[in-house]
């Protein structure tokens, strides 16, 4: 008896294990490296969510030429260390037809150069280092470069809301100093003077001491880089030193998060970011409303970052009629496609052009407050 | 004006300092460990402060069931990781605690969400102008007066009480003060739970003033309060709260004028380093 059920649970293993393989053989693998652990674990957990929303919504659809997506998915921990041998893995191993990074700049430039040497393509879904699409042809960026929004938020402040005396408070890793580099380039077309510039590390969650000196500087405006786990802290201890200027900050505060963070003080902050809540788009409003019912918590720009970089993979395997990988390439650096994040094409080094979307807090939410679309202000670099 | 408000801004940063070293010190004064693991029994703090708080409508409950709860966890941290490799070289002890440390940061994340928590509505966000043209919220006014009030209390218990005397035995020799009578191991238990508990709500105040807990909040105090029990003197509980406050004010007025070039980490660490190139035993000896 006992033989007996022992024999029937290995043929039944055999069984579900030969199915799964059938079943993959259909199917078209995407790798998807994100950090599920570790400290950037909270935006990993989002990426994952939005990229997983959209091969459901694919999927669902009919899938891509009659196969089914699969997301192959590992945890690089948002560390170099880690995605490289993933990159590898996800290439020889799992025989990806293309990669997406839904992890930060250090974690997506080492992945990048080994897909990059593989031949096999890779889309960063919200890495900003420009060093990211640089590491050959085979990769893309479906965000914007840090000094691309940087540009943007000198046209916010210094032309939209009129305020010239600016402080900047900047996080000192790429996406900070990146969005400094653009923010001071285009200050002085926009009449903006920057009064003075702070840096703080990752690790700060405490401004006091940059705060006192804000108040000393007498600006009319701040303009501070973080995420929304140094940002709400900030933008809280900033409002509770009774400072009440406009603050303007990026892509890197787009959660809800930040406003329950910062609370009534996240109230009248804008961003520049490229999820727009209010608007019309069909595909955004399917996201977003597809996301908070999957996730339970309400969408943010990584989420719709990892939404999009899937469907412009999607979109490109369908148009390339085969997961042939130059064919792909080609399809993908042709993408035209509209997408929760926006409209959606590459230049020649694989950037994206889009509009930059400029939210703000109103009654804890984010809403719409305007949108840039300055092409020769946002082009980002084509070499 | 700026000169005073970056001292303030010091002597806060410095109070959560030392609220954090105090345990630290305590722990290598008697078993000569290095207790990394502290680190995240002030992450835990902030946890329970922010739960019970949005649970009850009540900052001071939540205050004090934090460093309660922390308290007793801190004493189990030495029956379940410390005793059992207390006859070994304090290397391993010291590993096991990284690793617990280690395994803490992700314990957290599972249990509590990847993004942290936050007050539903912060308390103690009132602000009061304590000299003319600076103001601060009652929470920042809180920390200080909880690292004095917490810090002096136990002071007076080492000098005036007779479990304070044999602590200080035991810090000093423990055969000899247990061959005197002395109960090493509750004396253990007591400095683990006093330590856990100040460590627990420096981490309930630190959740106050950023509203926000995270898994990693343990991160910078890991090796920051072991900076700081080095640059006092190891096992000086004097040495370590000197150099709280020194640590907060030079990291006050560093973030300020050298942060373009050094990050507040490598300020505290360069401060160290200096320091001890004058003063290797660090700034007080142990006693």
């Amino acid at each position: 008896m006992k033989k007996y059920f022992k024999a029937t649970l290995l043929g039944s293993a055999l069984a579900v294990s030969a199915a799964v393989v059938s079943a993959s053989a259909d199917t078209i693998k995407i790798g998807f490296n994100v950090p599920l652990t570790g400290f950037a674990a909270a935006d990993g957990q989002s990426a994952l969510h939005g990229a997983e929303l959209a091969v459901s919504q694919v999927n669902g659809s009919g899938g891509v030429n009659g196969s089914m997506l699969e997301l192959v998915v590992y945890d690089d921990q948002a560390s170099p260390k880690e995605s490289g041998p993933l990159a590898v893995k996800m290439i020889t191993k799992d025989n990806v037809v293309a990669g997406i990074s839904g992890s930060y700049s250090g974690a997506t430039r080492a992945a990048a150069t080994i897909f990059a040497e593989s031949e096999v393509p890779y889309i960063s879904a919200y890495a900003i280092h420009p060093d990211i699409t640089r590491a050959g042809d085979y990769v893309f960026r479906t965000s914007f470069m840090g000094e691309v929004q940087g540009r943007a938020g000198a046209k916010l402040i210094g032309e939209m809301l009129g305020k010239k005396r600016v402080v900047m408070v900047t996080l000192n890793n790429d996406f900070g100093k990146s969005l400094a580099a653009g923010f001071r380039e285009q200050a002085g077309n926009f009449g903006v003077e920057i009064v003075a510039e702070y840096d703080y590390s990752i690790k700060d969650r405490e401004f006091g001491p940059i705060i006192s000196k804000i108040k000393a500087d007498k600006a009319d405006a701040i303009y501070a880089s973080g995420y929304f786990f140094t940002a709400g802290p900030m933008v809280s201890q900033i409002r509770a030193a009774g400072l009440t200027q406009p603050i303007v900050g990026q892509e890197g505060y787009d959660s809800q998060k930040f406003i329950e963070i910062a609370g009534g003080a996240s109230e009248g902050v804008m961003i520049t970011t490229s999820l727009d809540r209010d608007s019309s788009s069909p595909e955004t409003q399917a996201f977003i409303s597809g996301f908070a019912k999957k996730a339970g918590y309400p969408a943010d720009m990584v989420a719709a970052s990892g939404h999009t970089a899937l469907l412009v993979l999607a979109d490109a395997l369908k148009r390339a009629g085969s997961s042939d990988a130059s064919a792909l390439r080609d399809a993908i650096s042709k993408t035209n496609l509209s997408a929760s994040t926006g409209k959606i094409s590459f230049n020649a080094l694989g950037e994206v052009q889009k509009d930059v979307q400029v939210q703000i807090v109103k009654n804890g939410n984010w809403h719409y407050h305007s949108v840039i679309s300055d092409a020769v202000l946002l082009a980002p670099p084509s070499k | 004006m700026l000169f005073v408000d970056l001292c303030i801004q010091g002597v806060i940063q410095g109070a959560i300092y030392a609220l954090i070293a105090l345990g630290l010190t305590l722990v290598y004064g008697l078993l000569r460990i290095l207790h990394v693991a502290h680190a995240a029994l002030f992450t835990l703090g902030g946890y329970v402060g922010v739960l019970v708080t949005n649970g009850s409508g009540s900052f001071l409950l939540a205050l004090m069931t934090a460093m309660l709860v922390v308290g007793v966890v801190g004493m189990s941290s030495y029956t379940i990781i410390y005793k059992p490799l207390l006859n070994r070289t304090p290397l391993i002890a010291l590993i096991a605690s990284i690793g617990i440390f280690i395994a803490s940061e992700e314990l957290f994340r599972i249990f509590f969400g990847a993004y942290g928590l936050s007050y539903v509505s912060p308390p103690l966000q009132v602000q009061i102008e304590i000299l003319p043209g600076i103001s601060l919220s009652q929470a920042r006014i809180l920390v200080v007066i909880l690292a004095v009030g917490l810090l002096s209390g136990v002071g007076w218990l080492a000098i005036n009480t007779r479990m304070g005397i044999a602590a200080r035995a035991t810090v000093v020799d423990p055969q000899i003060a247990a061959s005197s009578g002395v109960n090493v191991e509750i004396i253990r238990y007591g400095s683990f739970f006093i330590g856990s508990a100040f460590a627990g709500a420096a981490g309930v105040m630190v959740s106050l003033l950023n509203n926000l807990v995270e898994p990693t909040m343990g991160a910078v105090p890991s090796y920051k309060a072991l900076a700081i029990i080095v640059l006092g003197g190891l096992g000086s509980v004097r040495g370590a709260l000197i150099a709280s406050l020194a640590l907060g004010i030079i990291e006050s007025f560093g973030t300020i004028y050298v942060g373009h070039l050094l990050d507040r980490d490598s300020i505290a660490f360069a401060f160290l380093i200096m320091v001890l190139m004058v003063r290797p035993q660090g700034l007080l000896v142990r006693g």
